[in-house]
């Protein structure tokens, strides 16, 4: 698996293509609670930029563990993890937190807003650690939530908003700071069936707008939804799958 | 991060949590108000002591007798400086004119049909009456039935006393003396700066013929009037060795010397002794409060230390969204940080008016003018800040440690 994602990223390179947004070569990751637990064992993957990915494996499978990687929010036991040309694994913490603010918009399960920040200010809040402007934070905040169909609901707090409607501003934050990556865990997990098929038709859009796409899930109509399928069980991707729509 | 981000989740946060809050900064607010209070009640009896003294009354030196355990000014003064001393100290060199200081006892001062009973009445010389202190008319004459009264006294009955009243002077022993009053002064050379002088009613009048008490003279061999107080104003370049010239002749073989009693201890003091004296007083007790409001600042730092640990535990999944999005390390820090600081700078804020008011309060109980102490009240502002960055560093750098990964499973 590793050998083939390194002949597609030489390829790539040796075609003068650009650099693939993610590139995760023969990474492990263990953990030492009690005793000694390998969640990743040299899982190597590329996303070329303008894909659309989606992780599928049972929980435990370690596609968390591989989606924190990717997301800069752990570093790998060893192995080397790059997004959009810049070396996670390798990176400081300051650095990491750069890379996940300016690089990466994430999209959990759980929306993850911040409970007294009204939607524009949630949208925002990436903009704050990247040192912009307020009046510029709102500008391209407010557009983001227009992006989403929410550009009435801007000075609501996410209590005052719907579950569908806290995770399309979850997904605006997401978009705000022009991220390489979309980083998604589970994002239809805690919507109705109807909200998700919204959310999904959003990361459709996003997809054909020319964004790459990482979504992490146990639904197969989710997962469908997606160029390609990654399996991954006891920490090794076990197939990857194109889907018909690819 | 911009530091009014912070500031602004700060806000969010305090307000979320306003009673916490509220209790969190008593603390503070205790200890910044104890401060405050004692330093305003001590820069106003300063102020209103240094006011009496004067620049005028910079070359004085105030004479009298007090007992050697130093019990203060309570027991009645003797009149043992007679007309003796009085000369003698006149003849040292720098001294330029020397007061004497009695009280007449009088029962009650009518004017017209109105009486006022408990009026203080000084017998001194014309020459305690300067223009400078004059409001209107002039000294009272030596040897006339004249006075001259303060503004207090003179507003003090329904019809204003100007000079040319006329006013009836009661003696305890039912002597009644008709009297008439040459001026309105607003103070008088050779009064003790501890003497309140615009807040009582008070009125002036010469020794001849209104000072009775009378002793004989040890040097002189004759009767005469002898003072318990003697006010001696000098030349204010050299006060201090004019000071020593007369604390030689208390010590030596001065007429008040040998009619004091062992235990009384003859005094030359300067205006600033006074001012140095209180001020001690008064710093002793500014540093006792002032440890009581540290204590209350400690208190308020460790409630606030307290409090932000809850709130960092309480919000570790916001810090986990905060790190997930891009916040350093140093960024969540400040968040917390800032908070902490809002907190301290609040509880300062809270404080600072409410010394105040308790120090008007007690300056107003004392009676004696309120006046600010600007340096305390910005001193106080930075120390409410302060303690609240120190209270809130740990629990900050706790929350900067935060594992995001953990902090976003965290419920």
């Amino acid at each position: 698996m590793s050998e083939t994602a390194a002949t597609a990223t030489a390829a790539a390179t040796e075609a003068g293509e650009a650099e693939p947004t993610v590139v995760v070569d023969e990474v492990s990751k263990h953990y030492t609670v009690g005793s000694r637990v390998t969640a990743l064992d040299g899982v190597s993957l590329t996303l070329p930029t303008g894909s659309y990915t989606a992780i599928m494996g049972p929980s435990g499978s370690g596609k968390s563990s591989l989606l924190n990687l990717i997301g800069g929010l752990d570093t790998p036991s060893s192995g080397h993890v790059a997004v959009d040309g810049k070396s996670v694994s390798t990176a400081s913490e300051d650095e990491r937190a750069a890379i996940r603010g300016t690089d990466i918009g994430f999209v959990f399960q759980t929306f993850n807003l911040m409970p007294r920040l009204t939607a524009v200010e949630n949208v925002a809040l990436p903009l704050v650690f990247d040192g912009w402007s307020r009046a510029d934070r709102i500008d391209r905040a407010v557009d983001r939530l227009e992006a989403v169909g929410l550009g009435d609901r801007t000075d609501h707090v996410p209590s005052e908003l719907s579950g569908g409607q806290r995770q399309r501003v979850a997904i605006a934050r997401a978009l705000a700071p022009d991220p390489a990556l979309i980083l998604a865990d589970e994002p239809t997990g805690n919507v109705d069936t109807d909200t998700g098929a919204t959310v999904l038709d959003i990361f459709d859009e996003l997809h054909a707008a020319g964004n790459t796409i990482l979504l992490v899930t146990h639904e197969r109509h989710v997962a469908e939804r997606a160029d390609r399928i990654v399996h991954i069980t006891d920490g090794e991707i076990g197939s990857i799958e194109a889907t018909g729509e690819a | 991060m911009d530091g009014r981000e912070g500031l602004r989740i700060a806000v969010r946060s305090v307000r979320a949590h306003k009673l916490r809050s509220a209790l969190t900064v008593v603390g503070i607010v205790i200890g910044i108000a104890s401060v405050i209070t004692f330093a305003t009640f001590g820069a106003s009896v300063q102020a209103e002591i240094i006011g009496d003294i004067g620049d005028s009354n910079a070359g004085n030196i105030y004479v009298f007798g007090t007992p050697s355990d130093d019990e203060g000014f309570d027991r009645v003064l003797q009149p043992v400086f007679t007309e003796s001393d009085l000369a003698a100290i006149g003849e040292i060199e720098g001294v330029t004119a020397v007061l004497p200081r009695g009280s007449v006892q009088v029962s009650s001062i009518r004017a017209a049909n109105q009486t006022l009973a408990r009026s203080q009445v000084t017998a001194t010389t014309p020459e305690s009456i300067t223009p400078a202190s004059t409001v209107s008319g002039r000294a009272f004459t030596s040897g006339e039935r004249e006075v001259v009264v303060n503004e207090r006294l003179a507003t003090g009955f329904s019809e204003n006393l100007t000079a040319g009243s006329t006013l009836t002077l009661t003696f305890p022993d039912g002597e009644e003396q008709p009297v008439t009053v040459t001026g309105v002064v607003n103070g008088t050379r050779g009064e003790l700066p501890v003497s309140n002088f615009a807040r009582q009613p008070r009125l002036f009048a010469p020794v001849d013929p209104f000072y009775e008490a009378v002793v004989e003279s040890p040097s002189a061999g004759v009767r005469q009037r002898a003072y318990p107080q003697v006010t001696v104003v000098t030349d204010p370049r050299q006060t201090a060795e004019t000071r020593e010239a007369i604390e030689d002749y208390l010590a030596g073989d001065a007429d008040a010397r040998q009619l004091s009693a062992s235990d009384t201890e003859l005094v030359a003091r300067s205006g600033s002794d006074f001012v140095d004296e209180i001020s001690d007083v008064i710093e002793r007790i500014t540093r006792f409060v002032t440890g009581i409001g540290v204590i209350s600042l400690v208190v308020g730092a460790i409630g606030i230390a307290n409090v932000m640990l809850v709130s960092v535990t309480e919000r570790t999944r916001e810090i986990g969204i905060m790190k997930a999005v891009g916040a350093r390390n140093r960024d969540v820090m400040s968040i917390f940080v800032i908070e902490a600081a809002l907190l301290g700078t609040l509880g300062s804020l809270l404080g600072v008016p409410l010394g105040l008011l308790v120090g008007r309060g007690a300056a107003a109980y004392a009676d004696v003018t309120f006046a600010l102490a600007p340096d305390w009240i910005a001193l106080a502002v930075v120390v409410g800040v302060v303690v609240g960055v120190v209270a809130g560093l740990y629990p900050a750098w706790r929350a900067a440690r935060i594992d995001p990964i953990d902090a976003l499973r965290h419920e």
